[in-house]
């Protein structure tokens, strides 16, 4: 015991108190300010990420399973709902891809219940909705040089030139069109296609110091341990200021008081 | 205080009720407009010069490299869209003789701006037609909120009208 008392709202506590909360995010912010300021010496800017964690957050991260499916000279490929001609994105959707198919003028892709047109040089032509009457389509081939699709109910539909009208066909020579896998180096090509040119150093250390990487209330995050740090720099003064004032007095006091306040404190001296 | 609630929660759930979603089939659409006895759907590709009017009128490239339509006599239905705000509004047109006859409202996407679908906005374009710099020879009244569906909607209404001139033109020409 030694007979003292925190005063419950006393300067030294809450500087103390402000110190411990933010002390992590002073951490961040003195770190990733020092590394801002040499950025190019760094070269943060020329750093990408390839965290998947990381890419995941700022959704660069592809979702669902590539589905790719060879037109002849070309791919087409839809990836986390963006359809690319090759490396190219065209158009997206929200619809499972069942397959494309080159008729010679017109590359017709398939989906749950509408028609993607792309010229042969993946140019987007139009997006046809099947329509009413028309059942959810499984999968699409060719004969004839026309598109031919399969309905999940099991019915066989043949395409007029121009893709407007639809006549049944028996299942009968039809190329279906067959799903390709990619290699590594065009599953490579399509990734920085669809994460564009990434997720540089720079970016996820600036979004670090601002707090955006914590989502839209990172930046009061941020905020507040800025605040911290006024906070801090002004009751340190404060708390400082006080001891020297204390120790001042506690010196005035040993120098004229002592003496008079414990007179056995110290051996009387021996002269009259 | 049991009947405030349940005001509160009708009112804010109809309005979520009523606001976006497909209203009409376009399909429905092309077999009311005519009668139940659609004609075979034909394709315009429009030439350089449509598409740079075209470009004129919304700003950009119309989305669609060839763009469908259904015609009988002098009547043509086009079923058109454009970007309100963040999604494309789906858009069913009649034209005759180069006035629109019908413009209605089939599949809206966005949260805001619905109401461009009641009639009392698409009454407006009731025999509308163009004149010089393909503006329509009418203004048509904005709706509080719902400015940029009523922008995009009144840019598809000047490119149906400019389809229908090029299809005529076409026609005529044949």
């Amino acid at each position: 015991m030694t007979g003292r008392k925190a005063k419950k709202h006393s300067a030294f506590l809450w500087h103390r108190r402000a110190g411990l909360v933010a002390i992590v995010l002073v951490v961040i912010l003195a770190t990733t300010g020092i590394a801002l300021n040499h950025t190019e010496s760094l070269k943060l800017d020329q750093r990408y990420v390839d965290s998947s964690l990381l890419l995941g957050w700022y959704g660069l991260e592809p979702e669902g399973e590539t589905i790719s499916y060879d037109v002849g000279e070309h791919v087409i490929t839809v990836l986390d709902h963006q359809v690319f001609f090759n490396s190219y994105p065209i158009t997206t959707t929200e619809q499972s891809f069942h397959g494309a198919v080159n008729t010679g003028q017109l590359i017709v892709l398939a989906f749950d219940s509408e028609l993607v047109l792309l010229t042969t040089d993946g140019e987007f032509v139009e997006r046809m909705p099947t329509g009413q009457g028309f059942a959810e389509i499984r999968r699409i081939g060719i004969k004839y040089q026309r598109p031919v699709v399969e309905t999940t109910d099991l019915v066989y539909l043949i395409a007029d030139e121009h893709i407007l009208d639809w006549d049944l066909i028996t299942d009968d020579g039809i190329a279906w069109a067959q799903p390709l896998i990619l290699d590594d180096t065009r599953m490579a090509v399509l990734l920085e296609s669809f994460r564009g040119r990434g997720l540089t150093l720079e970016r996820l250390i600036l979004d670090l110091h601002s707090g955006r990487i914590f989502g839209a209330y990172g930046i009061y995050v941020m905020d507040a341990a800025a605040i911290a740090l006024l906070w801090l720099s002004g009751s340190g003064l404060w708390v400082w200021r006080r001891r020297q004032l204390q120790q001042k007095r506690k010196r005035h006091y040993q120098k004229h008081h002592r003496d008079n306040a414990n007179p056995q404190a110290l051996p009387r001296s021996p002269l009259p | 205080m049991n009947r405030f609630l349940q005001l509160f929660v009708l009112t804010f759930f109809s309005t979520r009720v009523l606001a976006g979603g497909v209203y009409q089939e376009p399909d429905a659409f092309i077999a009311e407009v005519f009668a139940d006895q659609p004609p075979k759907a034909s394709v315009i590709w429009p030439s350089t010069e449509l598409k740079d009017q075209m470009k004129t009128v919304l700003g950009h490239n119309y989305k669609s490299l060839r763009i469908r339509y259904w015609q009988k006599a002098d009547r043509t239905a086009w079923i058109l869209e454009e970007i309100g705000k963040d999604k494309p509004i789906t858009t069913g047109f009649v034209t005759n003789q180069g006035k629109l006859e019908t413009v209605r409202v089939l599949i809206f996407r966005e949260s805001r701006g619905w109401e461009v679908r009641h009639a009392f906005f698409t009454d407006q374009f009731e025999n509308a037609s163009l004149i010089t710099d393909f503006e329509l020879d009418r203004n048509i009244d904005n709706i509080t909120g719902a400015t940029l569906s009523v922008r995009a909607v009144s840019k598809l209404a000047r490119v149906a009208l400019l389809l229908d001139k090029a299809v005529s033109a076409k026609k005529a020409g044949t």
